[in-house]
């Protein structure tokens, strides 16, 4: 297997005002090809900070990242922004453009990365397809309830074909029987597509779901086992 | 991304925000119309000026009068002057005709006017009005072909001592058929001798002998509508000089070079004691008086439009604060910072682009407002009336004119304007951090 993302002793500190914090105090990860892994830990433990770095939203304070196998330190803005599109970010707050159905939503993303009309709306739709809106294409997010918004954005998510998708406590803002109903799409795609999946969640329950969860406490990975 | 996704982005965000965008285009909207009709407007003030001067006089032709240039000397540039200047007791006298003929080739004719205001008066009416003194013979040697031609009667080269020759507008000066004079009429012209001791009047009878075509344009030297023309040899003896208030010279052609060159040798044959101004100096001091008057009027108006760019600038501002959130979106999305400036561009362009367009029409109709204003009986016509000796004759028929470079120049203003007050906004959206974007509320 692949690896596809490789963290060794990675370290990011921010600043809150003028007081230092250590998000991450050292974090030795790997994550395969296929996998399907659970950050798990409460609020401050630094799995949202890991998220972002492997989001390549942010850069580390120090260690060594490589989302597959490159090291994201020695990139520059324009690398980090290309780096992105191979990265399907799942947000907790969906964060879908208010203004774009959910077409245009899913089309963002490949009209981003410089694919033509025709192919964007082509895929656009299989993959709103796929994530079961096939009938809600024209609604925008504000007529969408809050599970549909969240597929609207996996779909997003997946748009370019990303090598793994980031999933940010997917279910933190929809109730749990939609949460159940998208929690089996995210296993779906890992199962029968082999989309590897990296999901932060503070819910045990979600975690057991997952191939393998990690636990995160005061920037340490306290373990990592298979479930 | 591609170029045309970047742009129908840009224009996804302004048309959610409809009023504030309209407000915002407004803005550029009068700016750009405020210049646009400036610049048409005086453009066709400056074309009617000088079309009417144009027929008034020909292009052929010099006026030489006494008295120092008060520019420097010569035909081009501001040169010529309408001098007149230092008083040093040099006058200009009939017979220097003769002087002037003689000088170069290039002069085919010179004609001494002598010009006296006079009273013109008939059992009905009393005019006080300029009567001048000319060789008819010569007179319509240099504007026969153009404006010195007889509508009715006839223009003797010959002629009597009381023949008098009156412009079409002492004839119809209300355009209705009302007529004031026509051929044949005698009327009274009354001189006061001021230097007579004491002062007295001098009257003789004329006799209109011609009137002429209506020349329609104001008159610079040459023969105009609501001029009074009598023999040199007459005027002469009534008016008892022998000196002249200006002769006007005709030349071969109306080259630059002749000119220039005619100015000089009659300026030198009288020691400097003559000013020469020739048309086309005159339509060029015309020319820069009205481009400055135009670049004045277009400064003002350009601060209207300076005004219109940083109310771009702080409504981009304010939409990057509201914005912040879905620009963290769209880079976390994979987009480049370059992407997220142009998208501001973008939307800064649509409204320049939006703005200029539309204000370059009202503009453009506003012009033809106030031309339709200025000319359609309405200002200037009254000015005529009474005293047919006005200026006023038909009003001032002003064609707004709208060039090409003026067009181009208001677009690319336009969108220039708007392009550079969003660079700031637009940089400082791109620069924005994903992370930081994404956490703002």
């Amino acid at each position: 297997m692949a690896l596809i993302v490789e963290a060794v002793d990675l370290k990011k500190t921010y600043m809150l005002g003028k007081v230092p914090v250590e998000a991450l105090r050292g974090v030795n990860l790997k994550v395969e090809s296929g996998d399907f892994l659970a950050i798990l830990g409460p609020s401050g433990s630094g799995k949202s900070t890991m998220l972002n770095l492997i989001g390549a939203l942010d850069k580390p304070t120090s260690g060594t990242l490589l989302i597959d196998g490159v090291n994201i330190s020695t990139l520059n803005d324009n690398q980090l922004s290309d780096l992105r599109r191979r990265v399907g970010f799942v947000f907790q707050f969906f964060n879908l453009i208010p203004r774009l159905n959910a077409t245009d939503n899913v089309e963002l993303s490949l009209s981003i990365a410089g694919v033509g009309k025709a192919e964007r709306r082509k895929r656009a739709e299989e993959l709103l397809e796929t994530v079961g809106l096939k009938d809600r294409v024209k609604h925008k997010p504000a007529e969408l309830s809050g599970g549909q918004q969240q597929r609207v954005a996996i779909a997003r998510a997946l748009a370019n074909n990303p090598r793994f998708l980031l999933l940010d406590e997917p279910t933190g803002n929809i109730d749990s029987k939609t949460a159940r109903e998208i929690l089996r799409l995210v296993k779906k795609l890992n199962m029968e597509q082999g989309v590897t999946i990296i999901m932060v969640t503070h819910d045990q329950q979600l975690a057991k779901e997952a191939k393998r969860t990690v636990h995160m406490i005061d920037g340490v990975i306290t373990s990592d086992v298979v479930n | 991304m591609k170029a045309r996704d970047i742009f129908s982005y840009s224009f996804s965000a302004i048309k959610l925000r409809k009023l504030r965008a309209g407000l915002t285009t407004l803005g550029v909207v009068i700016g750009i119309a405020a210049i646009v009709a400036l610049l048409s407007i005086t453009q066709g003030l400056q074309n009617t000026i000088t079309n009417q001067l144009e027929t008034g006089l020909a292009t052929d032709t010099l006026i030489v009068t006494a008295g120092r240039s008060v520019f420097s000397q010569g035909g081009a540039g501001i040169g010529g002057g309408f001098g007149g200047g230092g008083d040093s007791g040099f006058t200009l006298l009939i017979n220097d005709t003769d002087t002037i003929n003689g000088l170069s080739r290039d002069i085919e004719g010179s004609v001494a006017v002598l010009q006296r205001a006079v009273y013109f008066n008939n059992s009905e009416r009393s005019f006080l009005i300029n009567v001048a003194g000319v060789d008819f013979a010569e007179y319509e040697a240099i504007y026969g072909g153009n404006t010195f031609v007889a509508e009715s009667g006839t223009i003797s080269t010959n002629p009597a001592n009381d023949e008098v020759i009156i412009g079409n507008t002492l004839h119809d000066p209300w355009s209705n058929g009302t007529l004031l004079y026509n051929v044949g009429d005698n009327v009274d012209i009354v001189w006061t001798n001021a230097t007579a001791r004491p002062p007295k009047n001098e009257t003789y009878t004329g006799t209109i002998s011609a009137i002429l075509q209506e020349i329609g344009g104001f008159s610079f030297g040459g023969p105009s509508d609501t001029g009074v023309y009598i023999p040199i040899a007459q005027a002469q003896s009534f008016f008892a000089t022998d000196a002249c208030n200006q002769i006007i010279v005709k030349l071969a052609n109306s080259d630059q070079a002749t000119i220039d060159h005619v100015t000089e040798l009659i300026t030198n044959a009288f020691d400097g004691e003559v000013s020469v101004i020739s048309s086309t100096a005159v339509l060029n001091i015309i020319g820069s008086v009205f481009s400055v008057i135009q670049l004045f009027l277009v400064g003002i108006a350009a601060i209207s439009l300076l005004v219109a760019g940083i109310g771009i600038m702080n409504i981009m501002i304010v939409s990057l604060i509201e914005r912040t959130r879905e620009i963290g979106i769209l880079k976390a999305l994979g987009m480049k910072s370059r992407t997220v400036l142009l998208i501001f561009l973008g939307e800064s362009v649509i409204i320049g682009l939006i703005g200029a367009v539309v204000g370059i029409g009202l503009g453009w109709g506003l012009a033809n407002l106030v031309a339709v204003l200025f000319s359609g009986g309405g200002l200037f016509a009254g000015v005529g009336g009474g005293q047919a000796a006005g200026v006023g004759t038909a009003g001032l028929n002003i064609v707004p004119v709208l060039t090409p470079t003026v067009v181009l120049g208001a677009l690319g203003f336009g969108i220039g304007v708007s392009v550079i007050f969003a660079l700031y906004p637009a940089w400082r959206a791109s620069k924005l951090k994903p992370v930081e974007a994404l956490r703002y509320e």
